[in-house]
């Protein structure tokens, strides 16, 4: 009798120690891909580096909630698989049968996800925390678009060449014109002749064939 | 006498690149390929060739020969032939403007796509993010991120062809950059064209010759050319494949726009055409088989790297389920662990399973794609996958852009030619005017194309500008240089320009077989207009991701009509004005004779 009250007695404060698993509501999973993303320079997954996680994870605990002291014994972490997956669970330092909320541990893994990826030269992708998502980096935009330097150049080139074969033909006509002017000054009959002038010669309509012409 | 002389071209070099140039365009990078695919592969070849030498090489000797015998562009070089068949060279122009206004859009897009290449980051390589930074855009979630930079960022597109919406800015300015470079190469008429189509010839072989040798030492390209090349050769008895063989000669020629006959225009009397006219169409052919080949070698890479993906997905997601070592699960050994998977968790494997049969190379190497979604999103999805993807980004677009102004140049010399022979025009325009004017009317239509409904007109205008109305202008000009104008006459005249007469295989061709081809041609076509029911477009839809297929409005059904009908009413309306004229000046003739008989002294002085 005196043994079964002992054990009912020892039960709630056994029932009160915080289980972690993928049936509790509280944990995170992680998800470590270490052979995808370091290839041939990857590392073993051993104790000593799950140790560091739990200190990694500590250390992001305190970054948050600096009031309290966060130790690697608080971070329990369990149903650890060949996969290098594993659930964890954070407790209080004050008191070891509390847990920390589910929304303050995503917060500290959040803000400190830089910190914790590099610790296991690892990135977002293959340092999963199931269920949180990381924050994507701001996109870059510079003060002009790109395309639109691209464009000015090519832009500025054309009408420049425009420009110049429009010129070019320009001047060439106002010299054909200036020596036409001294031709007829020369002749001064009143005759003007238009030489052949570099070109290869002048259709003659008269010699052509009229065959072509269909008959209406 | 005439005061100045027809311009020509500086040497005949410069003729045979303007015509290569002008025929081997975009319809030989992305029409062909798919043709080549969907017709059974290298067993394509057998009706294509037989085509060319049946239908092309013979109507494309036919145009040269009418413009270096007529020296006028299409609308005087008609008259001349027959004045009742004026109208065919009107409906030429007509035709070549409609398609000036659509094609520059094309190299809007490539110029676009080419100042959009110089990122560190191709920017339709990932999904831009959305703006509270959670995730990314929902739309890119959907499709793909190359489709929703092609239909979002690049065209705006809205859901149908009601909704319209502004001017997309960067399209504007991409087609006036377009334009103004056409009027560039064009500005002083043959002489200025003559130069440019050096480069614009030679310079996309070039970048097809790299990028074949990029293509195949692809991984997985083996895989694209081995299914193009293996010939099924089933697919003859598809009278489909004989009908889209003819087509795809007939149109990639680019016969009946009247651009080849303004060419040759500016020929020597004397020019050997005969020869040119086989040389050009047998580089036009050879330049789709080798198009044809790098296409094939990047569609296996992307297959390739498409399955490989999706494989890859599958085992991660085996992984992460039966909890195993990362390396123990690779590719190979995937069926016996997901039999594993099978015998131990069967309702995980009925959700896995499915994702593992949609993995499949056949169905990723059958998708064909072809026009401006085989080169704007299949390819960039390649290319983004690719080691310095920038580069060779640049490189593609930069070919994309010669191989269209290249074809644009011959576009707008069938224009121009014509209207300069009106010696009004040629009187009160110089050159660069009259050039610049007809480039300023085109942007100024062309800008409705930027619009956000523009792509479904530019799709209509694609279909329907110039398909039909063309197969038309090119059946009336066979049978009028083989019967009305006389194929006796025709002889002559050839005899006259190459010092020989055609032999047997020209006259039997022109004669016979071309017209009977196109002929059957036409019937096919009207025969699928009517049995398609009503014109149906492709649309984008943001929500679902993809294409759906909506029907025309009544006023896009109305356009099309008014399309076909512009160009092809020519002929007709032409030979009954030539018919009026005729008869008032017999009557005007007839009536100067009676008062010149009566002893009237006022006699008009119209005889």
């Amino acid at each position: 009798m005196l043994l079964a009250l002992l054990f009912i007695a020892c039960l709630p404060p056994a029932l009160s120690v915080p289980t972690c698993g993928k049936d509790h509501n509280d944990g995170y999973q992680v998800r470590l891909s270490i052979k995808t993303a370091l290839g041939s320079d990857a590392y073993a997954w051993n104790p000593s580096e799950m140790f560091l996680f739990r200190a990694t994870l500590a250390f992001a605990m305190r970054k948050v909630l600096q009031a309290q002291p966060f130790e690697v014994s608080n971070i329990v972490v369990c149903n650890e698989t060949q996969r290098v997956s594993f659930w964890f669970i954070v407790t209080s330092p004050d008191d070891n049968t509390t847990l920390i909320p589910k929304a303050t541990v995503e917060r500290a893994v959040r803000e400190s996800r830089k910190r914790i990826n590099s610790a296991f030269l690892l990135s977002d992708k293959t340092l999963e925390f199931v269920g949180i998502h990381p924050t994507l980096a701001t996109p870059i935009q510079p003060a002009t678009p790109t395309w639109l330097i691209v464009f000015g150049v090519v832009m500025g080139a054309v009408c420049a060449g425009i420009v110049a074969l429009l010129l070019s033909s320009f001047v060439q006509k106002r010299r054909r014109d200036r020596r036409k002017g001294q031709g007829d000054k020369d002749s001064g009959r009143g005759v003007t002749c238009d030489g052949l002038e570099g070109r290869d010669g002048v259709y003659n309509l008269s010699f052509s064939d009229d065959d072509r012409l269909t008959k209406l | 006498m005439e005061k100045d002389a027809r311009p020509s071209w500086d040497n005949p070099t410069q003729f045979v690149l303007a015509c290569v140039s002008y025929a081997v365009g975009l319809g030989n990078v992305w029409r062909f390929p798919y043709l080549c695919q969907m017709h059974g592969g290298g067993g394509f070849m057998i009706p294509y060739l037989l085509m060319l030498a049946l239908e092309g090489i013979p109507l494309f000797y036919m145009e040269l020969a009418i413009g270096q015998r007529m020296r006028l562009g299409s609308i005087g070089a008609w008259n001349a032939i027959s004045p009742y068949l004026g109208g065919v060279g009107i409906a030429s122009v007509v035709t070549s403007l409609y398609l000036c206004l659509y094609y520059n859009v094309i190299n809007a897009w490539s110029f676009w796509y080419l100042f959009q290449s110089f990122q560190s980051v191709l920017p339709w390589s990932e999904c831009p993010i959305n703006n509270n930074l959670t995730g990314f855009v929902e739309e890119c979630e959907i499709a793909t991120p190359t489709q929703y930079f092609f239909y979002r960022e690049t065209l705006d597109i809205s859901s149908s062809i009601d909704e319209n919406g502004g001017v997309h800015m960067g399209q504007a300015l991409c087609l006036l950059l377009s334009w103004m470079i056409v009027y560039l190469f064009i500005v002083k008429g043959v002489k200025s064209t003559g130069k440019v189509v050096y480069f614009t010839a030679t310079f996309p072989y070039i970048v097809l010759f790299i990028y074949l040798i990029r293509g195949v030492t692809l991984h997985g390209a083996l895989n694209g050319v081995k299914y193009m090349f293996t010939p099924k050769l089933e697919q003859l008895a598809n009278p489909q494949t004989w009908i889209n063989a003819a087509t795809q000669i007939f149109f990639s020629l680019g016969l009946g726009f009247g651009s080849l006959i303004a060419f040759a225009s500016y020929n020597h009397h004397n020019n050997n055409f005969e020869h040119q006219a086989i040389m050009v169409s047998l580089i036009n052919s050879g330049t789709s088989i080798f198009a044809s080949i790098v296409t094939f070698s990047i569609y296996g890479f992307k297959a390739t790297l498409n399955y490989e993906n999706c494989l890859e997905k599958v085992r991660v997601l085996l992984l992460n389920i039966l909890e195993m070592a990362e390396d123990s699960i690779t590719q190979d050994n995937l069926d016996y662990w997901m039999s594993e998977l099978n015998r131990t968790q069967p309702e995980q494997y009925a959700g896995l399973s499915p994702k593992l049969d949609s993995c499949n190379l056949e169905s990723e190497l059958d998708t064909a794609v072809e026009g401006t979604g085989l080169a704007f999103i299949v390819y960039s999805e390649a290319i983004k996958n690719m080691p310095a993807a920038q580069l060779w980004s640049v490189l593609y677009f930069i070919m994309l852009l010669l191989l269209g102004m290249g074809s644009m140049l011959g576009n707008v010399t069938a224009i121009i030619t014509p209207l300069r022979d009106f010696k009004v025009l040629a009187r009160n325009f110089s050159n660069g005017t009259l050039n610049g004017l007809v480039c300023l009317l085109c942007l100024l239509l062309g800008l409705g194309f930027t619009t956000r409904s523009g792509n479904y007109w530019f799709t209509m205008f694609n279909e329907y500008g110039a398909t039909f109305s063309l197969l038309f202008i090119v059946l009336v000009e066979v049978i009028t240089v083989g019967y009305i104008y006389g194929l006796k006459r025709f002889e002559k005249d050839v005899e006259d320009m190459l010092g020989r007469r055609p032999n047997w295989y020209w006259k039997i061709m022109l004669a016979g077989v071309s017209p009977i081809l196109l002929i059957s041609l036409f019937v096919f076509y009207i025969i699928n207009y009517i049995q398609g029911g009503t014109p149906t477009y492709q649309a984008w839809n943001k929500d679902l991701g993809k294409s759906v297929v909506m029907e025309y409005p009544w006023y896009g059904q109305a356009f099309i009509a008014l399309l076909l009908v512009s160009s092809v009413s020519c002929v007709p309306l032409n030979a009954l004005y030539a018919f009026c004229m005729k008869k008032q000046k017999i009557i005007q003739s007839q009536e100067c004779t009676i008062s010149m008989n009566t002893v009237k002294s006022a006699c008009k002085p119209c005889c």
